[in-house]
């Protein structure tokens, strides 16, 4: 299996605030990948350092085998690097068929048509309303619209930063659902920062904790599953106590 | 200092006119009244709390325990991080003749279940409602108890339970109690007896269950006698309190010498803030086990390797004019003019300073017991200006049996035994202590007690150790962990593992070899400092196993350990070893509270990776 992507000892800051203090992390061709973390770990930051928008202080990033610190986010994106970004961000004036070509604003040739129909394929409401403008579009079909204009990019990784945002838990499930299918029919690998951890952990398959800036515990979702401290701080698993309640938590010692 | 002193057995032993603890305490209160007697943070600001409030708040808790029946000689369990409510329950238990005794907060709860029925507690003091769970996980197990007494109200609003009543319900029964029996309270206190039972003290026991040992008034009232000539309190000192009050250590010094003193005690918020409060305390003197200097040193090394070249330099050159005093100092020779002149100028400019960073600008004396230290390390702090003093003793010593002292440092040594306690080696090489620190027998065994004694009445400490010309002890390791290897040599583990220990890049080791052909040893890594070498280094790593398997650590560790071997003889050689790849914490059975690890339990359940070092 080669590796896709490649981070060593990652510091990235904003000023004088050390939001990543040393990240390392692998993602091979064709798995998902997630991060695990609360607000304010630092997932949304590694995003953006991988994807070129901050530049680290320290450390590598390999893509592919290239170095591609310091390289500006449009070059980083014709290398094949998607990032779908946090609350989607799409072009809400464009309709959703611009959208998707904007999506393959860094690639030529004749096969973008081919894609755009694989897109509504994968989202067939994106299709019946391919000629409105985003912004009409409700969470759940712009957070689609967001993962379909990634996906025109052709990309090698593909990064995914918490598609589940505003979503209902019924929709998180058909989105999780389609994210699943992609990566087993295309192919496409993920790297995935999500909050709803439970679901997170049933659709990846090797898994962070990102906390306070560092990664405290690696291992396959099973692995992580199984694990007493993810369950209570992210799957939050209830322990049965004699007063019926609890507050106090449990010291983590992430093994 | 008259070390041949001897105190006969019944001879009794006074302080201040007074022959118990409870007697002094009662005094001090009457005396300084309104002045300060302890400092606590109340989110996040130091609150002041008086003598008054001292001796109010035990004479309430102890009428109101009294009048749910607690009886004389009957212990009382308390469940806690340090607080002023800890010492009001101590004192205020003790002053009715009955037995405090404290549970460890990282015990489990069948760990406290055994502790409340091996003492047959009635009462149980718990910290908050994290400790009172434990209680009610087991509670079916403990029929002996009365009461539990909750100290702290949060997260507990709706709670309600017979079995369990709250701080201030206490207090206000205490203060019903004290109007309607005025005298009571020191009647009770006038009856108790210089023998009677001060305190109960589990040992943490690394094999078999924990034992209770009794520490008697008098054996209290021995440590004050001995403790006023070896190391000194005065009446304006702050001191800090963090460590485990179960601990004797802790309790000598936090509660007893207060006592005699008069001092004040600031207790720290909880054992991770530690380093912050003792830059706020800044303490006249402070009491350390030797993971604390470890992590102090560790933390100056640090800041020394990030620091540039300007920094590096003047840190070097000022802890270099530090040594030629503490080199001077081990010849018993003065330091030269030049060098004298030189310190001077190391100390204005940068030693200063860094006594600051740490929060030990304005201690007098530290001292440090309870694990053997490095020399190496006490040679640093004294080149730094701390006066870090190694002392020794246990639990079945009432705390301290030999210390050096701030006239009198051979490092290396635990020093002279204390005025009026007798230190002899026997036959085998253990160290054997007699004299009034020697306790008053565990509790409910008299079968261990007599074990632990020998014929003529001397306490078998378990150490061997060996005494030089001037009478200074020097602790070589336990009686139990000698290792015999597979050659017959007999080896002292101890001595190697502390030179481990001082690379700030190990915060335990174990050597292992008894029986086998060489020795191997097992190193747990020291988290925080390994990570920053990972991270200057590029080393890549995701958690605490992938970071003990890096190459680059893994041979860091091996330079450390190959640089101890050199210090050492053939047979005393390491051959290989291995690094713990889980983070302990002090929940694990392989750590004592004090972070130590433990032999057998290492031994056990590491036992794979022992093996395949063989």
């Amino acid at each position: 299996m080669t590796k896709v992507l490649d981070i060593r000892n990652v510091e990235t800051f904003y000023g004088a605030i050390m939001a990543l203090r040393g990240v390392s992390l692998e993602v091979t061709e064709g798995e998902i990948v997630t991060i695990l973390g609360a607000n304010g770990a630092g997932k949304t930051t590694l995003m953006k350092t991988i994807s070129g928008l901050m530049d680290p202080e320290k450390g590598m990033i390999e893509f592919n085998g290239e170095n591609i610190v310091g390289k500006q986010p449009d070059e980083i994106v014709r290398r094949g690097l998607a990032h779908v970004p946090e609350g989607r961000e799409v072009f809400p004036y464009l309709t959703i068929e611009e959208n998707l070509k904007m999506g393959a604003y860094a690639r030529k040739g004749a096969d973008i048509r081919d894609d755009i129909d694989l897109v509504y394929d994968y989202f067939p409401i994106l299709k019946e309303r391919r000629s409105q403008s985003a912004g009409f579009l409700s969470g759940g079909q712009q957070q689609m619209l967001a993962i379909g204009r990634g996906l025109m990019a052709k990309p090698k990784l593909m990064l995914l930063d918490e598609p589940s945002l505003g979503l209902s838990p019924l929709l998180t499930q058909e989105i999780f659902a389609i994210i699943k299918r992609l990566n087993a029919e295309q192919k496409v690998t993920m790297l995935l920062v999500e909050q709803n951890a439970n679901v997170a952990l049933h659709t990846a398959h090797t898994g962070y904790v990102l906390e306070m800036g560092r990664i405290v515990m690696a291992g396959s979702c099973e692995e992580l599953r199984a694990s007493d401290d993810i369950q209570e701080f992210y799957l939050g698993r209830q322990e049965e106590t004699q007063r019926g309640q609890k507050r106090w938590k449990r010291r983590k010692t992430w093994r | 200092m008259n070390t041949d002193m001897i105190i006969p057995a019944d001879a009794p032993i006074t302080m201040d006119g007074c022959d118990t603890v409870v007697k002094l305490w009662a005094k001090r209160c009457h005396e300084l009244g309104d002045k300060t007697a302890h400092r606590e943070k109340e989110l996040g600001v130091w609150q002041a709390y008086s003598w008054n409030d001292y001796y109010n708040g035990a004479r309430n808790a102890a009428l109101a325990l009294s009048a749910m029946g607690l009886e004389k000689g009957q212990p009382v369990q308390i469940l806690s991080e340090d607080r002023r409510e800890w010492l009001y329950v101590d004192l205020g238990v003790a002053a009715m003749g009955a037995i405090p005794s404290g549970v460890y907060t990282t015990d489990s709860a069948g760990q406290l279940a055994y502790l409340v029925n091996d003492s047959g507690a009635p009462f149980l003091f718990v910290e908050n409602d994290e400790q009172l769970d434990k209680f009610l996980e087991v509670r079916d197990e403990m029929p002996g108890l009365k009461k539990v007494i909750v100290f702290d109200r949060d997260g507990l609003a709706t709670f309600s339970d017979p079995m369990v009543m709250f701080w201030d319900e206490l207090m206000e029964m205490g203060e019903a109690e004290a109007k309607a029996n005025p005298t009571k309270f020191t009647e009770a206190l006038n009856a108790v007896k210089p023998n009677d039972p001060r305190m109960l003290i589990y040992t943490s026991g690394t094999t078999g269950p924990p034992k209770g040992a009794l520490i008697t008034h008098r054996n209290i009232m021995y440590q004050m006698f001995a403790g006023e000539q070896t190391i000194e309190f005065e009446q304006t000192d702050e001191l800090l309190c963090f460590l485990p009050l179960c601990h004797v250590l802790e309790r000598l010094i936090s509660v007893e010498f207060p006592i005699l003193a008069g001092c004040k005690v600031n207790f720290a918020e909880s054992p991770e803030t530690v380093f912050d409060n003792l830059r706020e305390v800044s303490p006249h003197s402070f009491t350390g086990v030797p993971r604390i200097w470890e992590k102090v040193y560790s933390r100056i090394t640090i800041m020394r390797s990030e620091a540039g070249w300007i920094g590096k330099t003047f840190l070097d050159w000022a802890i270099a004019a530090g040594m030629k005093k503490v080199e001077a100092m081990e010849e018993g020779k003065h330091l030269s003019f030049a060098g004298r002149l030189n310190l001077f100028l190391a100390d204005l400019l940068v030693l200063r300073n860094l006594r600051q960073l740490v929060g030990l600008q304005r201690t007098r004396r530290c001292t440090t017991g309870a694990a053997p230290i490095s020399p190496d390390l006490l040679r640093w702090f004294e080149a730094i200006g701390v006066h870090l003093l190694e002392g020794f003793g246990m639990t079945e010593t009432s705390g301290v049996a030999t210390v050096n002292t701030l006239g009198h440092n051979r490092i290396g040594t635990v020093g002279p035994a204390m005025p009026g306690t007798q230190v002899r080696i026997s036959p085998e090489g253990e160290i054997q202590v007699g004299g009034p620190a020697v306790f008053g027998g565990y509790w409910n065994k008299p079968e261990k007690t007599a074990e632990t004694m020998t014929e003529d009445g001397w306490l078998r400490t378990g150490d061997i150790g060996r005494i030089d010309n001037e009478g200074n002890l020097t602790i070589t390791g336990r009686l139990k962990d000698i290792i015999i290897t597979a050659g017959g040599k007999n080896i002292t583990p101890a001595e190697i593992e502390s030179k481990l220990k001082f690379s700030p890049y190990i915060s335990d080791a174990v050597v292992i070899g008894d029986k086998r052909k060489y020795l191997t040893c097992l190193i747990m890594i020291d988290q925080e400092n390994v990570e920053r070498f990972a991270q200057e280094r590029q080393i890549p790593y995701a958690d605490f196993a992938s970071l003990t398997r890096a190459k680059e650590v893994v041979d860091l560790i091996g330079k450390v350990v190959s640089d101890t071997n050199k210090e050492f003889a053939q047979v005393e050689q390491i051959k290989d070893f291995r690094l713990i790849d889980i983070l302990l914490t002090a929940e694990d059975e392989e750590l004592t509270p004090t972070m130590k690890l433990k032999r057998n339990y290492v031994n056990e359940r590491h036992a794979g990776l022992i093996e395949s070092m063989y």
